[in-house]
């Protein structure tokens, strides 16, 4: 971690215009080992132009901010992907660390890719079917006194038991406050009260925690910019309609992790900035890495981050265009900041619509995760859908072969289902993965030029039955 | 006359028998395991008998450990059983009394077992049902490179630049094994990568129940010399390799096991 | 003790084939945190899923996946081969999440004539409490809606006394196998419970006395340790009666089918209001590790059972997937080493023969370890 912390540091102080160059050179040279350089290689893909360097810059700053905390009087609040971070912005005294996209900068920039902290979290014999993107992180708080966390929200009860207890564990483990805030697994406006009630109970904790109140102005400030990077998000997800796609695969990491880490900062804005005029650039000039756009995938929860060129570039490469996966699809609204009261409520409403606790914390998991898929599939022009199966999120797979059939039912595309660990490669080595897009995209998804797969009068019928046992 | 004891100890792979007088190896004896453990541990113990021209009464008490070890009592083998995990504990205690951890890899299971200053069991962890870490997972491997079993070890020490391998899945690192053959990585390297694999499973054991030297290796996989390194790189202690076939450690277990529970029946 | 081993192994006992012929509704249920008063009081079966042991997934694993835990899907696959096919009705509770999406693909594949999701909440907190007693009343409403009669709040605090005498004898059950010279077995105590959970209350109150009555006159003995069991959902009686053919007297749990079923009176402090009892009843005794801020709890109910049984040794086991007893396992294993409690930790598949050898030989020697 020392020498990543080196490195964050540099890329604080250079500005945009060198730390591209920069980066691009190291990526293409022959001083990165090999596992690192495959990152370096998907973060600065020369598409991706300016946006790359940006995105650096943004997630450099956010994790010095994190690591210089306690020397600039603040607190490290460990926060769960599905928090939506402007809240912690909005205090004086705290600083937010979602965890996994922490696990995914370690994966991508440590030698080993973090796979030795992975290795700390069983030592302790956990089981090794929990969250890669945890545990990575859980072994970190122990393995390096970088980050030292003074409380973790979770998120996560209801919409992911793996989670949620782990949350628990590292609180218990470090000694540290767990701020839980529940998902009512409830579609009545009942369920979205009490999820009201948790929010509010959980900022009191917080102010107590830091001994600050949240001061409306603050919030107001981060809102407007929260509201300024929803517009941009809704711009790239436009954007993203076009046939072929302008839109970098790199650009759907890029944007979530934007929304996960720095959503609400001026850095946030200037990247998704970036990505909309590289994208609009691209739109312009027509340009496709390929020589033609062959599929559009969507892919139904996470994605792969152990090898981004060998996930990202590869894809587009081959003319597979990476659409956005479920951790994009958390569709933000803007807030209303005329007051405290409706920038809460509003705010309440983007936590319940953040990925996963709008799926899997949903009345059915299945139903929301199949809306929200087939509604993205259809904006976005998907002809196939991909998920990753991270072996962690059981939820998902227990009721994605619901999700297969209603794919098939209501949109007419198929789903392709693999196995593998979104943060680790040692469950599923990447050449694995790509041989089993290619057979998919060559033998089951329809090409361009061909009309979109309709279903049979019979199998229609078929597939609106029951299934008899 | 002398008083005997014996240890049967039957493996997923090898069974095992050993005969001792006052703690001393008298004769031991390894052969493949035959589909049954009944017959397995007849037909080792009859040859090791055979072997060092003694009869069944002179052995004062037996005792079974490994799969089938109740049965192999039932049938009258033995006079009483013990878990494995307490035998290779007390074998490798009885080989070297200092030794406060045993790491313990046989065909199916790796276990790390943890004994006190009298060799008694102290704690223990197993794998899990997953191949990774076992001698199935070197087998499978040496199979989908085209090497001899014995050989891999040998080769592995050869590589100069080690690949990184899946190490919790058999059925991925197979496929991983593939894949770098085809891209002509050489098989010294990937052999290396097997080794490196297993020995953080197996490190990952270790540090479960806490690294207590002095640590000694037993079981089949103990005569690789490659995974031995990889398992002291990545503890970062010496481990103490047995100068007797490190598979027979747990029959010796189970012998002295036959000795002390003879003593107080 | 013969009645209950006669009728524990099948899912559908005696009583449940004599309430059907009765021409009554049985309405199936996965999570002890399902106020059955309620379902009782509709003059309806309650009916507590089970898999007993089954390993066959061959159906389930088409739904869910391996990656999910081997007793939801050994649930799923009985639900989807017909064998529940005597359940009138299925409530859902969120209990975990293999436990949604085992019920999720049942109602999605069989859709039984009546369905119902009962929120519980994650917290005990006062406002979680105040929702949960909201929760309760639609899920009464949609039990009366099913039956076409209302249900009164006397008939409910009658349920309710009914499982304050039942809690009593289950009480009364594991003083006698906590004691000094226990005379039930840890697996004639999980084949009862799983019995008085496929029975009309009124029958499992005279299950569990003449359970009772029968330990007057017995004695057990042989046995080189005694054991507490905790972890998953386990309602494999075949795994406890190993653990005791091995030497470890099972002479206390803190098992879902198990002592987590333990609750205080809850008519003694009565209330106005039985929605309000029955939230704060099942809530705040709820010691399951899907309540994440409930740690503390769990341990020190974990501790006095130790303590209450004497025990020697702490066997903690979760089925391979399961997330809420993996990790929590591990949390209790450190705390328990800590406290110097030997403690065996197990990871193992639910209902898999093929694994028993390795099972076996992990708590043979763990037993060699405290004996």
């Amino acid at each position: 971690m020392h020498r990543i912390s080196v490195l964050l540091g540099l890329v604080d102080i250079f500005p945009e215009s060198m730390v591209g160059p920069v980066g691009s050179l190291l990526t293409y040279s022959r001083l990165l080992p090999a596992d690192i350089q495959a990152g370096f290689q998907g973060l600065f893909v020369p598409r991706a132009g300016k946006a790359s360097a940006l995105f650096i810059k943004m997630i450099a700053r956010w994790i010095l901010q994190a690591k210089r905390a306690s020397r600039n009087g603040k607190k490290v609040i460990l926060v769960p992907f599905n928090f939506p971070v402007e809240l912690i912005h909005a205090f004086d005294t705290a600083v937010p660390l979602t965890s996994e996209v922490l696990s995914t900068v370690g994966v991508i920039a440590l030698r080993g890719q973090g796979e030795r902290y992975w290795d700390m979290a069983m030592a302790l014999g956990l089981p090794d079917h929990i969250c890669s993107a945890n545990a990575v992180e859980l072994g970190s708080m122990l393995g390096s006194e970088d980050f030292q966390p003074q409380a973790i929200i979770s998120s996560a009860a209801g919409g992911c038991d793996a989670n949620a207890k782990l949350h628990e564990f590292v609180a218990n483990y470090l000694e540290i406050p767990l701020v839980i805030l529940p998902k009512p697994p409830d579609d009545s406006g009942r369920g979205r009260a009490q999820y009201g009630i948790y929010m509010r109970n959980l900022v009191s904790r917080l102010e107590d925690l830091l001994g600050e109140k949240l001061k409306e102005d603050r919030l107001r400030a981060v809102m407007e910019k929260a509201n300024r990077c929803t517009e941009l998000y809704h711009d790239l997800m436009d954007l993203r309609k076009a046939v072929p796609c302008p839109v970098p695969n790199i650009f759907s990491l890029f944007t979530y992790a934007t929304r996960l880490s720095a959503w609400g900062t001026e850095d946030a804005i200037t990247t998704l900035r970036s990505m909309v005029e590289v994208s609009k650039e691209r739109l312009a000039k027509k340009a496709y890495p390929a020589e033609k756009e062959i599929a559009r995938c969507i892919w139904v929860y996470t994605s792969y981050y152990y090898d981004l060129a060998g996930y990202f570039n590869w894809m587009e490469e081959r003319g597979y265009s990476h659409l956005g996966d479920a951790l994009m699809f958390c569709f933000p609204q803007l807030i209303d900041t005329s007051s405290m009261a409706s920038m809460l409520e509003g705010y309440s409403d983007a936590a319940w619509g953040m990925p996963m606790t709008r799926q899997m914390g949903a009345e059915s998991m299945s139903r929301a995760w199949i809306e929200d898929i087939v509604w993205a599939a259809r904006e976005l022009k998907a002809d196939c859908a991909i998920f990753c199966g991270h072996h962690s999120c059981k939820q998902t797979w227990s009721v994605v072969s619901i999700l297969r059939r209603e794919l098939l039912k209501q949109m007419g595309i198929p789903l392709l289902v693999l196995q593998g660990d979104s943060w680790i490669k040692r469950m599923t080595p990447m050449s694995t993965i790509q041989q089993e897009i290619d057979e998919f995209i060559k033998n089951v998804v329809a090409s361009k030029s061909a009309p979109r797969r309709k279903l049979k009068k019979g199998r229609r019928k078929q597939l609106d039955k029951p299934i008899a046992s | 006359m002398p008083i005997l004891f014996a240890g049967i100890d039957i493996g997923s792979l090898t069974a095992e028998a050993v005969i001792i007088e006052s703690g001393e190896i008298v004769g031991s004896e390894i052969i493949s395991v035959l589909p049954n453990p009944v017959d397995s541990a007849k037909s080792v113990l009859g040859k090791l008998l055979s072997r060092a021209g003694l009869c069944r009464e002179q052995i004062a008490y037996t005792v079974s450990t490994g799969y089938g070890r109740e049965k192999i009592q039932a049938e009258g083998l033995a006079d009483e059983n013990m878990s494995e995990i307490s035998c290779h504990g007390f074998g490798a205690y009885h080989y070297n009394p200092d030794v406060r951890t045993v790491i313990d890899i046989g065909g199916q299971d790796a276990k790390v077992i943890k004994i006190d200053r009298d060799g008694k069991l102290l704690n223990f962890v197993m794998n899990d049902k997953c191949a990774a870490g076992t001698g199935q997972f070197l087998e499978v491997m040496s199979r989908a490179l085209g090497v001899d079993l014995n050989q891999l070890g040998e080769i592995s020490l050869r590589s100069r630049k080690p690949v990184p391998l899946s190490s919790r899945c058999t059925i991925y690192a197979e496929t991983e094994v593939m894949h770098c053959l085809q891209r002509g990585v050489p098989k010294n390297d990937i052999a290396a990568g097997i080794s490196g694999a297993i020995a953080k499973r197996v490190a990952a054991l270790v540090k479960r129940v806490g690294i207590e030297p002095p640590i000694m290796i037993t079981g089949g996989v103990a005569k690789n010399a490659a995974v031995r390194r990889e398992i002291e790189k990545e503890l970062e202690v010496n481990i103490i390799y047995p100068n007797i076939d490190p598979q027979i450690i747990g029959a010796y277990g189970a012998a002295a096991f036959a000795m002390q529970k003879a003593g107080k029946v | 003790m013969e009645l209950i081993s006669s009728q524990a192994p099948g899912l559908e006992n005696d009583h449940v084939i004599r309430w059907k012929q009765s021409g009554r509704s049985i309405v199936g249920y996965t999570c002890v945190a399902t106020p059955t008063e309620i379902i009782e009081a509709g003059g309806l079966l309650p009916y507590r899923i089970r898999a007993l042991g089954n390993g066959n997934t061959e159906i389930a694993d088409a739904h869910l996946s391996r990656f999910n835990c081997s007793f939801c899907r050994s649930c799923l696959q009985l639900g989807l081969d017909g064998s529940y096919d005597f359940l009138d009705g299925i409530i859902e509770t969120n209990g975990c999440d293999h436990l949604r999406g085992m019920i999720e693909n049942w109602v999605y594949q069989r859709r039984p004539r009546f369905f119902h999701y009962l929120k519980v909440p994650h917290l005990g907190d006062s406002a979680s409490i105040e929702y949960f007693v909201e929760e309760i009343k639609i899920y009464k409403k949609a039990i009366e809606e099913f039956v076409g009669r209302s249900i009164s709040d006397q008939q409910i605090w009658e349920q309710i006394g009914r499982q304050d005498r039942i809690s009593d004898k289950i009480r009364t059950i594991y003083r006698i196998r906590e004691g000094e010279k226990p005379s039930i077995t840890g697996a004639e105590t999980l084949a009862l419970f799983l019995l008085a959970t496929a029975m009309p209350a009124n029958d499992a109150e005279n299950t569990l006395q003449r359970a009772i009555d029968d330990c007057k006159d017995r004695a057990l003995d042989g046995y080189k340790a005694r054991l507490l069991l905790g972890g998953s959902a386990t309602d494999e009686v075949d795994f406890v009666a190993m653990i005791e053919r091995l030497g470890g007297l099972v002479v206390t749990d803190t098992l879902c089918y198990g002592a987590r079923a333990f609750r205080p009176r809850l008519l003694e402090g009565k209330r106005t209001d039985p929605y309000l009892t029955l939230a704060n009843g099942y809530l705040e005794n709820l010691l399951c590790p899907r309540m994440i801020d409930g740690f503390r709890s769990r341990l020190s109910f974990l501790l006095d059972a130790i303590e209450r049984a004497a025990v020697d040794g702490v066997v903690l086991v979760h089925n391979k997937f399961c997330d809420l007893h993996g990790i929590d396992n591990v949390q209790l294993r450190l705390a328990l080493e800590r406290e110097s409690i030997p403690v065996l930790q197990i990871e193992k598949e639910y209902g898999a023969r093929a694994d028993i050898g390795r099972l076996k030989t992990r708590i043979q020697a763990f037993l060699e370890r405290i004996g």
